[in-house]
């Protein structure tokens, strides 16, 4: 082995790595879920939509939370992205790749790079905005809706189905379910998510119109 | 009868000035002729210039995997018929390419043997009188579906992450490794077996995109096999010191 190799060695730091990829990967998805489902109670009024979003606040809760989430969200990025390949060759190689086997998960991986770039640009700005309007209220994120919709539209998209397919991934790659019940299932719940999802996104959008 | 045309991935390393190129060939179609019989007849009654690779014509030796419409597929199990259109035939990538269809897996799958130390690690001396030690059956059959393996380097072609990098030893060689792990005469500690597997060489190397579980033509249970090594290796590597 080469010097510079043998210095530097850390025999379990790819170990580590799949562990923070996996462990911040199925904490996004909870958040992202809960989230959803915090959103959506809109669908059961704004008075308890504004309940929650100020009990949140009043126990401190969202000012715990978001950091936390934010530190998970860069981990996450870290340690998934790390094998993003780089050099121009290697990009090439896989795009050739992922056409020359039609219809395989190959595919998934692609468009789980794009998606999660996407994400990382995306919820970044969404977060800034959420933080600079503090608080959370029906009325601020109606308006927030109306304006944006396209742009709350792709991002809820774009997460559904980063999410839906990394634990998918992650199942799979842990042998935990077999692979051709199990992306059936995850499909089911992504779909269920997507639903949700929208439903709040319509609901907010009637609430500004009104 | 009817015909079939190829498409077929012409190069020989022995004369780069030539660049690559696709060539066509038209044939008559028996029913039931596979990609091998295919091969023969256009070689016999067209181009005796074509390379390929073929030993058992029977699914066993593994040298005739080629990429076959865009699949790392055996061309003596593959039938035309099966196939629409024109059959466009390319040699696997990752593995030395020899000429035209035919690639060296032989020495990868030598590489592979000596880097995971693809044999029995036992201190006892062997007896070659002495009546062989029980192994239960489960085990034994488990070892015997690992073994299935025939090292036609389809799992290997079809995987992104062996592709880039040269190094990764693929499903073939994860499954080799969990073949030792589950027999009981092998003596090798945790530790060992990290260092042989427990990296991104290894398994963590992979990404779980499961082409190879898509691609073997032994229908080996590869996704079962990595994750089996992937959940050891995490539990090695967290206990050995
Ligand atoms: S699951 Fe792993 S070994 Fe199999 S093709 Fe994908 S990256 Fe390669
Ligand atoms: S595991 Fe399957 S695809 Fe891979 S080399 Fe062995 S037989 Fe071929
Ligand atoms: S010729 Fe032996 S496997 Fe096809």
């Amino acid at each position: 082995m080469l010097v510079q190799k043998i210095l530097t060695r850390n025999p379990k730091a790819e170990l580590y790595y799949d562990l923070v990829e996996l462990f911040t990967g199925i904490a996004l998805v909870g958040f992202l879920w809960t989230h959803m489902v915090f959103v959506a109670t809109i669908l059961l009024g704004s008075d308890l939509f504004n309940t929650l979003s100020k009990s949140l606040d009043d126990y401190y809760l969202s000012y715990v939370g978001i950091p936390i989430i934010v530190l998970i969200f860069l981990m996450h990025i870290l340690s998934a992205g790390r094998r993003l390949p780089t050099r121009y060759q290697e990009q090439k190689i896989i795009w050739r790749h992922a056409k020359m086997l039609k219809g395989t998960d190959t595919w998934v991986w692609v468009f789980q790079t794009i998606t999660g770039a996407a994400i990382f640009a995306l919820a970044s700005i969404h977060m800034f905005v959420v933080l600079t309007g503090w608080p959370i209220t029906a009325t601020t994120s109606a308006g927030r809706i109306e304006a944006f919709w396209w742009f709350y539209l792709v991002l809820l998209l774009l997460g559904e189905y980063h999410a839906g397919f990394g634990i998918y991934r992650q199942f799979v790659k842990w042998g935990w379910f077999p692979r051709k019940p199990l992306g059936y299932v995850s499909k089911v719940i992504t779909v269920i998510i997507l639903t949700l999802g929208l439903a709040a996104l319509w609901v907010f959008l009637q609430l500004g119109g009104a | 009868m009817s015909t079939r045309k190829f498409s077929i991935f012409r190069y020989n390393p022995n004369t780069p000035e030539v660049k690559p190129f696709m060539q066509e060939y038209t044939i008559e179609e028996p029913p039931g002729m596979t990609i091998f019989v295919a091969l023969n007849k256009i070689r016999e009654e067209l181009d005796p210039t074509l390379m390929f690779d073929f030993v058992c014509r029977a699914a066993i030796c593994g040298s005739c995997a080629m990429v076959i419409n865009g699949k790392p597929r055996l061309a003596c199990k593959t039938l035309t018929g099966d196939l629409k259109g024109t059959v466009t035939l390319m040699p696997l990538p990752v593995f030395k390419l020899i000429g035209d269809l035919s690639v060296d897996t032989g020495t990868w799958f030598r590489h592979l043997s000596v880097k995971t130390k693809s044999w029995i690690h036992s201190s006892k001396e062997f007896d070659p009188n002495a009546i062989e030690d029980r192994m239960d059956n489960e085990t034994a059959l488990e070892i015997y579906e690992a073994e299935r393996c025939i090292e036609c380097g389809c799992c290997i072609a079809g995987c992104v992450t062996a592709n880039i990098r040269e190094d990764f030893l693929g499903a073939a060689g994860i499954n080799r490794v969990a073949r030792f792990m589950v027999d009981p005469r092998d003596e090798r500690s945790k530790k060992e077996y990290f260092e042989v597997i427990g990296s991104d060489e290894g398994a963590f190397g992979c990404m779980g995109l499961m082409a190879c579980d898509d691609n073997c033509p032994m229908q080996l249970p590869l996704q079962m096999q990595l994750s089996f090594v992937r959940r050891k290796m995490v539990s090695f590597g967290l206990s050995a010191k």
